[in-house]
């Protein structure tokens, strides 16, 4: 099995964002996109997916709406709000920049500095 | 790089805010109103899930019952992801408190017996505080309904070495004083009179105040109708004009608009009415009504007074400019002293200019009574909250259980702090509006009983500021009683309360100790109550033991003031009277009759300055000053004050014969200390006749004149018939009912004048009451709160130890089981009670000395550390402490050795 590891709560909300915004989902699937994503090395609380999926609502990021699913059955399908949307290019942004600072400075040799 | 994230962060937050917070509010307000559909959805979504991913382990090849149960304990405990959920969308407090509330209201139903002691006590508790903060709040702290009145200053003189007496001005002092200042923006000048009111109906005696024309401008008040005095209206010649407080022109002229210009007769001089000014207008006497406003200038007495230097009788009042400091002014005041002492050297030397705010004035010394009952009633709230914590501490322990319970379950410590304070709001609530309701009641029975000399005591009502403060009351309470239980509750060892029984075996010493320390505090503050409550009843029944010096039973006294334009000379007042006495003298039964003015006790009194002929004239450092009284020879008798030296007034002592006087045995003293008095000459007089000369005839008893709390103050007496008043008051002593005296009173003065109203008619044996009507009320108040605080004390002990006894029943049967006698049984109860109330007597004595100290003026005949009264007050409560301890510890002799250790 690949590493598993834990998961911050602002990274669990970038998260959420990422996997709502290719497409409506409800809780469960959203958790289950993530870990298909994430080619299952991030591991995610089963429990902690629905505070976050509340909070993110009441800030707007999110909406949701009641649907059926595939076996028919009543489930609250989450999508991306237009806000939701330009705070997950923002953060995406910030998390390739800084990943390429930290990658500029993990891969400076002696010479450079 | 830190700003360009910072950047990212920002811009973000700008576009996105404004959404954000529309949709904050949209998810609360959706939260609030379908709280119940949102907590089915919830529970519908969280099943979703936990369905799934059963499935999913299904598909997986997982058992079915094995895959359920995976799933949920790998989801997590349901309630407290629901609980974060709720909280996650806001106004998660408020669902939380009220939940918290509504079982507070279930918890206080199912225990109808707390709930009602608790409520009770509470509600008298906040009920007493809120009815005396509305007192002090009218009288103290309201400022007064004048423009800027904290402005507003009485400008008063006194002699450098009897500051004590505060005098007013002479009416050419005070326009020395008014137009040489530059500190005071308006000065105006008052005093009282009582002019008859003839020509519209029965003629009636109204109280008029005499005033300055800037007197309605200075106190920035305007007429209901017509105008208020210009400055011509106060000069001579000018015509009298007169307003109409609003209550006369109702009462008396019907609200008719048409009286202003149209003319009144007061003393039998035309008045025109000018103006009605609102009834809520008050001055200089708060506590009269104020009837009538003349010019000064056409009052018959003052009026005539305007022209002399020397006299205090004008009550200044003063509004100081804005930005002027009191220290510059009453330096400057100083200023004016010395610029009159040396331009008018007789009339003031020795006399000093100062100003109070009017404020204090006007509520003068009633200050400390206010404070001690506001204090006294504060403590016995204090009280009745320890006895509810004491109740909430008892409830607590049968309660650690369900708090175990509630921990083991996830909640915080904040969180069950949060719950029993809510509980203890609930509580709050209704005690405090149960108490705000006797609160009402309180107030109309204070009002109603409140001795007439309050100032502003009947403005004492419930209004927004009064409500205001028992909210707050309340709300302090029930933190104050809330937080000991819940501190403790919040404490609690969870496993061991769930493990163990329901506690018979003892508690948790914290808690204990706890309720201890309450209820000898209870002790503590009633001894200070009960022992401020004993001085208080010994000084009262000391002034009502004081021989006042005459005599009071079966006396009536009535007053009948002549119109100085009728009669104009001091002969006519003087045939006038002695005409009067001799009709009444004839009535059957009031041979006993006699003039006096003014009457001791009944009326104000009158302090003239002296000298003793032959000896040199007093210096500005002396004082010599005596009552003065003008009596009718018959007086002494009637009135039964006993003859000493010399003789009494009689009748040959006439206008025409020499002047004489008698004095009283404290005059005598102190100023013919080694020689007799009889023969030597004093110079004094009531005024115009200050300077007259007149032989000592006479020395009699003392009697106390001003207050029955005062000693006797040096008086002299000159015979009517020499120095007529334009008034004069009867004093009738007589075996008939006081209604058949004054009918025959009344009778006589009407058959000489039938136009003369008489007035003040009143049984001695009332003024007498009338006069420790004060005292009374307070004693009476304190008293009050004092049982109060003894049965809050003997309840809080009682609690005590019961819950102790029931608490120890086991203890107690294996004591018995060993051994113990019934009678060891009660003496070891009686001495836990007994250690209660000693620690909260040793507490106590010494608070209630300090308290006691306090007290100052207000006792009388009795030291602050009288120790009768804490030797009889602490044994009273040590009697009752074990009284209240003996109840319980009978139950405890009671208890059955078997039913107590079988009981699990």
């Amino acid at each position: 099995m690949s590493e598993k590891t834990d998961v911050l709560q602002g990274t669990l909300d970038m998260l959420i964002l990422k996997a709502a915004s290719l497409g409506p989902l409800h809780g469960y699937g959203i958790l289950l996109r993530i870990q298909q994503i994430s080619k299952d090395r991030l591991e995610i609380q089963q429990g902690s997916l629905y505070p976050a999926l509340y909070r993110l609502e009441h800030g707007g990021w999110i909406r949701s709406e009641w649907g059926e699913s595939e076996n028919n059955r009543r489930a609250k399908y989450y999508s991306l709000t237009a806000a939701g949307k330009k705070r997950l290019q923002a953060e995406t942004e910030k998390w390739s920049r800084m990943a390429d600072v930290i990658a500029g400075i993990l891969s400076a040799k002696a010479g450079e500095v | 790089m830190e700003p360009e994230f910072a950047a990212a962060r920002t811009e973000v937050r700008a576009t996105g805010g404004g959404v954000r917070v529309w949709s904050g509010v949209k998810s609360r307000i959706r939260s609030l109103a379908e709280r119940e559909s949102v907590e089915r959805e919830m529970d519908e979504e969280l099943r979703f899930h936990v369905e799934r991913y059963a499935e999913d382990l299904l598909r997986r090849g997982v058992g079915r019952e094995e895959a359920m149960r995976r799933a949920r304990v790998e989801f997590g405990g349901v309630e407290k992801l629901k609980e974060e959920c709720r909280e996650a969308s806001g106004w998660q407090w408020m669902e939380e408190l009220a939940q918290d509330i509504r079982y507070g209201l279930r918890m206080l139903r199912k225990n109808p017996g707390f709930t009602a002691v608790a409520v009770l006590t509470l509600a008298l508790g906040v009920g007493a505080n809120t009815a005396i903060f509305s007192v002090v709040y009218a009288v103290l702290l309201k400022p007064l309904p004048y423009a800027h009145a904290e402005q507003l200053f009485n400008v008063f003189q006194e002699q450098a070495q009897d500051s004590s007496a505060k005098t007013g001005w002479s009416y050419l002092n005070f326009e020395e004083l008014r137009t040489g200042n530059g500190v005071f923006s308006a000065m105006a000048g008052a005093q009282q009179h009582q002019l008859t009111l003839t020509g519209h109906g029965e003629p009636a005696v109204i109280n008029t105040s005499v005033v300055t024309p800037e007197f309605f401008s200075l106190f920035g008040e305007k007429p209901i109708a017509g105008r208020l005095f210009f400055d011509e209206d106060g000069k001579s010649g000018a015509p009298p004009v007169v307003i109409l407080g609003e209550n006369l022109w109702r009462g008396l002229f019907g609200a008719d608009e048409k009286i202003i210009g149209s003319a009144i007769n007061l003393d039998k001089v035309a008045f025109t009415v000018v103006g009605v000014v609102p009834a809520k207008f008050r001055f200089p006497q708060m506590t009269e009504s104020q009837q009538l406003w003349i010019p000064l200038v056409h009052d018959p007495l003052f009026g005539s007074w305007m022209a002399r230097r020397g006299g205090h009788w004008l009550q200044v009042t003063g509004r100081l400019k804005p930005g002027v400091s009191v220290t510059r002014a009453n330096a400057e005041l100083e200023a004016i002293s010395r610029r009159l002492t040396a331009e008018f050297p007789a009339e003031n030397s020795g006399w000093m200019s100062r100003m109070i705010p009017l404020q204090q004035m006007i509520v003068g010394n009633v200050k400390t009574a206010l404070l001690l009952m506001l204090g006294a009633v504060g403590l016995v709230l204090l009280m009745a909250c320890a006895n509810i914590a004491n109740l909430l501490l008892t409830r607590a322990t049968s309660r650690t259980r369900e708090m175990a319970v509630r921990t083991a379950m996830g909640a915080g410590r904040g969180r069950i702090v949060r719950q029993l304070l809510s509980e203890n709001l609930v509580l709050g609530i209704l005690g405090g509006g149960a108490g705000i309701i006797l609160a009402y009641a309180g107030v109309r029975a204070l009002t109603a009983f409140m001795p007439a000399s309050l100032p502003m005591g009947n403005e004492a009502r419930v209004d927004a500021v009064v409500l205001g403060f028992g909210l707050l009351l309340s709300a302090v309470a029930s933190c104050a009683f809330g937080l000991a239980p819940a501190l403790f509750a919040a404490k609690a060892n969870v496993n061991e309360s769930l493990r163990e029984g329901d506690g018979r075996s003892g508690e948790s010493g914290g808690r204990r100790r706890a309720r201890s320390v309450l209820a000898a505090a209870e002790v503590a503050l009633a001894m200070v109550l009960l022992v401020v409550a004993g001085l208080l009843l010994r000084s009262f029944s000391k002034l009502l033991a004081v021989d006042p010096g005459f005599a009071v039973q079966n006396m009536v006294k009535a007053e009948v003031y002549l119109p100085r334009t009728q009669y104009a000379t001091p002969e006519r007042w003087s045939a006038f009277s002695s005409e009067l006495l001799t009709r009444i003298q004839a009535e059957p039964g009031m041979k006993n009759a006699a003039v006096a003015v003014p009457l001791p006790l009944a009326d104000g009194f009158v302090n003239l300055g002296f000298e003793i002929e032959g000896t040199p004239p007093k210096t500005a450092a002396e004082s010599r000053t005596a009552n003065y009284v003008a009596v009718s020879p018959e007086y002494f008798q009637v009135m039964g004050i006993p003859l000493l030296a010399g003789r009494f007034i009689d009748a040959h002592d006439v206008m025409a014969s020499a002047r004489v006087s008698v004095i009283s045995k404290t005059l005598a003293r102190t100023y013919f200390a080694n020689q007799d008095p009889i023969g030597k000459r004093l110079l004094f007089g009531f005024p115009p006749d200050g300077g007259e000369a007149r032989e000592i005839v006479g020395v009699v008893g003392d009697v106390r004149d001003v207050a029955l709390e005062q000693e006797p103050r040096a008086m002299m007496y000159a015979p009517f018939a020499q120095a007529p008043l334009t008034g004069a008051v009867m004093i009738v002593k007589s075996s008939l009912s006081a209604s058949s005296v004054a009918a025959a009173i009344r009778r006589d003065v009407q058959a000489m004048d039938k136009d003369l109203p008489v007035t003040e008619i009143a049984q001695m044996a009332d003024v007498l009451r009338r006069s420790v009507a004060q005292p009374k009320f307070r004693t009476f108040l304190l008293g009050l709160f004092a049982a109060m605080a003894l049965v809050l004390a003997a309840t809080g002990i009682f609690g005590v130890i019961s819950y102790s006894v029931s608490r120890r029943t086991r203890e107690i049967g294996v004591r018995m089981a060993l051994g113990a006698s019934r009678r060891e049984i009660l003496g070891m109860i009686l001495q836990e009670t007994l250690l209660l109330a000693a620690t909260g007597l040793a507490v106590g004595i010494p608070c209630a000395l300090g308290a006691a100290r306090l007290l100052g003026h207000l006792l009388f005949g009795v030291s602050a550390g009288d120790p009768a009264t804490l030797v009889a007050v602490g044994s009273a409560l040590a009697g009752v402490a074990l009284l209240a301890g003996y109840l319980p510890a009978r139950r405890a002799m009671r208890v059955d050795p078997m039913v107590a250790l079988r009981y699990e």
